[in-house]
């Protein structure tokens, strides 16, 4: 009898518990919900795409018209891309995989509380896996985007150089920010369903502030700004890591690497703060 | 906690916001005051919030159960989401230990678009079992559902009923150390009805279940004691049967609506104990009352009919002149009849009583006096039926 868990409830018991004590139950109850992340991420999957006829297709659509509207843009003259060091589709394609894996990530984070809504308020169970399963999804479009990059690469015969097997590495801070940014905005969306429309609007303008679809500029405003922008170095780092075979700014890889950690910790920890009270609002 | 205490409440209360624009506002303070290390002060009614629970406190060991009644908007679901964690109690202490198997709504965390297959296995992680614990008890599950063909559709196309079997299969066979169930099991047929009450009976041995429930045979079947809320607050806790009995005269007095056309009554006067309105009696005993009726109709004959019905407004039982062979002539003015009843053998709980007059064809009402008079029966039985019929068997 007495190895069965207790469990408290009470108001404020987090709180009374101090900022720091609770990572142990947090790493718990995240090693213990790995089954759990896993059903979550099978069943949106097959929600998902069930219902569709193009199915994991959807994917690959998004990408490939953006790439297709700059090429036809560069070319129409409209704008002027610059020079890429492999053909523009390739380079292009790479980094907008690379991309939507934080942008649909952040998205399906964000609003993965809310559509678990009904599940939330009617069994306790740990929401971060509501999270990470939707990132999960995310993870699973970029594996089904790698496809069709092989493809690419092939069609132009560009050889990606062996670090390529070190970007699963190279992606992991990547993955932490957004898991971080996802915990925060999916408890506001919860208070404040603008989040929504919010992230929408701000993952499209941010692509556009961050060398994805054209080479980092090497001066003026853009190249400021990317300096702090930790996305920039996050996505060109691993970028380059498969067309060099090394990354250009290793410290600023690093330092944008920490700090997504940080942003991530913080988050989780306040996801749990917080989580509790999210059944209430939903 | 020692023992076998399984859950312990203390003094749980928890409080709801009546605004929506005021819940975002709150809830977004709350948040801020977490994150700053500052107590959001639960235990203060802020502007437009109410207790929805008040005051709560409860002990449970191995093989108690508790069923939780009262009024809808009691605050009863509200407590069984605390007892699970979904809700944090806003002042007071919830404890519980070992592994709750939780059916508080319909298929929570059923996806429509899923097979009921599928979706035993979301719904088993969700739980807490594993994926080898669920291999392990899916034929008993699918067993126990009892679906047939449907396993293998969406559950989308299921009927309500077979969403609860689904759901309540999956939820007993995660070994729960805690039973808690809502109101969800009326929505099955009688026959799974019955498998679901011989389950949690079987389970009770090892585990505390809280129910929640409308419908009293059921409760009073299973639990050990009982939780009467009211208005947010505990009204009474104990004894089954004595829940029961506050239950159903805590409800409000339906309103008496009488229909006259030419005929009024003067005087019903009831021969038995009269308390607070209500009218004692016990199950079995007979019944007699002096009625005196005004009459402007000069009726050649008339059928006295008595009824009496049950709390949720069905009649249960009634008794007609007419049928009892007496023809009675109704003249102008006034008329004094005594009616003698046979044994009343209501099963406790509260009865209201009407009285009609008809015209002799018996399509004319002349007058109707509905709800007129609230019974109250006592006694130690809480049977499946209002009507508990005198029988021998040999």
């Amino acid at each position: 009898m007495n190895n069965k868990q207790v469990k408290l409830y009470q108001p404020d018991a987090q709180l009374k518990m101090g900022w720091f004590v609770i990572w142990r139950e947090m790493f718990d109850e995240l090693i213990s919900s790995r089954e759990l992340i896993w059903r979550l991420f099978v069943r949106d999957f097959l929600a998902k795409y069930k219902q569709t006829v193009l199915g994991i297709l959807w994917a690959l659509i998004m990408p490939l018209l953006m790439v297709g509207t700059f090429i036809f843009l560069n070319r129409a003259g409209v704008m002027n891309i610059g020079k890429t060091d492999v053909p523009y589709p390739v380079f292009a394609l790479l980094g907008l995989s690379i991309w939507q894996l934080f942008a649909t990530g952040l998205t399906a984070c964000t609003n993965s509380i809310l559509q678990g809504g009904s599940m939330v308020v009617k069994i306790n169970f740990p929401k971060e896996s509501l999270v990470i399963a939707a990132l999960a999804q995310s993870i699973f479009g970029f594996l089904v985007r790698i496809g069709l990059l092989v493809v690419v690469f092939a069609i132009y015969k560009v050889i990606p150089s062996w670090s390529t097997l070190l970007l699963p590495l190279a992606l992991i801070p990547l993955m932490l920010l957004t898991l971080g940014l996802g915990f925060l905005l999916s408890l506001l969306n919860v208070l404040m369903r603008d989040i929504t429309y919010i992230v929408t609007l701000m993952t499209t303008f941010l692509l556009f502030l961050t060398p994805v679809l054209y080479p980092s500029p090497s001066s003026g405003f853009l190249a400021t700004l990317n300096i702090y922008n930790p996305l920039s170095v996050l996505v060109t780092g691993a970028r380059d890591l498969v067309i060099f075979g090394y990354m250009k700014e290793p410290s600023q890889f690093l330092s944008a690497s920490l700090i997504s950690l940080v942003i991530f910790l913080i988050s989780w920890r306040i996801f749990h703060l917080v989580e509790a009270r999210m059944a209430e609002r939903v | 906690m020692s023992g076998d205490v399984l859950i312990k409440v203390e003094g749980v209360s928890k409080k709801f916001c009546r605004s929506l624009g005021r819940s975002i506002k709150y809830g977004v303070r709350d948040v801020a005051r977490d994150l700053v290390g500052l107590s959001s002060k639960p235990g203060e009614l802020r502007e437009g919030e109410f207790w929805a629970v008040d005051d709560v406190s409860f002990e449970l060991k191995k093989g108690e159960t508790l069923g939780i009644i009262g009024p809808n908007g009691a605050g009863k679901t509200t407590v069984l989401k605390m007892l699970n964690g979904i809700f944090m109690p806003d002042k007071g202490k919830v404890e519980v230990r070992g592994r709750a198997g939780v059916l508080i709504a319909i298929g929570a965390g059923f996806h429509p678009m899923l097979t009921g297959r599928e979706n035993i296995y979301v719904n088993g992680a969700i739980l807490g079992m594993s994926k080898k614990e669920i291999n392990k008890k899916y034929d008993s599950i699918v067993d126990f559902a009892d679906i047939g063909d449907f396993l293998d559709s969406p559950v989308k196309y299921y009927s309500s009923g077979m969403y609860v079997r689904l759901g309540f299969a999956i939820a007993i066979h995660c070994e729960p150390d805690i039973l808690l169930v809502d109101e969800v099991l009326a929505v099955g047929d009688v026959g799974f009805r019955a498998k679901c009450y011989n389950k949690i009976a079987e389970l009770q041995n090892n585990c505390t279940v809280v129910i929640v429930s409308h419908d009293m045979p059921t409760i009073a079947r299973i639990s050990s004691k009982c939780m009467l809320l009211n208005n947010a607050q505990p009204i009474f806790l104990g004894a089954t049967e004595k829940a029961i009995q506050r239950y159903f005269s805590s409800f409000e007095r339906e309103k008496t609506n009488i229909h006259s056309d030419g005929v009024y009554l003067v005087v019903c006067d009831i021969k038995t104990k009269v308390e607070n309105d209500e009218y004692i009696l016990t199950t079995g005993e007979p019944l007699e009352m002096n009625l005196e009726l005004d009459s402007e109709v000069d009726a050649e004959q008339m059928t006295l009919i008595i009824c009496f019905l049950s709390s949720s407004g069905e009649f249960v039982a009634e008794w007609s002149s007419w049928f009892n062979g007496v023809r009675l002539k109704l003249g102008k003015g006034r008329q004094k009849f005594h009616i003698s009843l046979g044994p009343l053998q209501l099963n406790p709980g509260t009865y209201h009583m009407s009285l009609i007059v008809t015209s002799e064809n018996r399509i004319e009402h002349l007058l109707w006096v509905h709800n007129g008079w609230i019974f109250r029966i006592e006694g130690k039985r809480i049977g499946n039926a209002p009507y508990e019929i005198e029988g021998s068997i040999s």
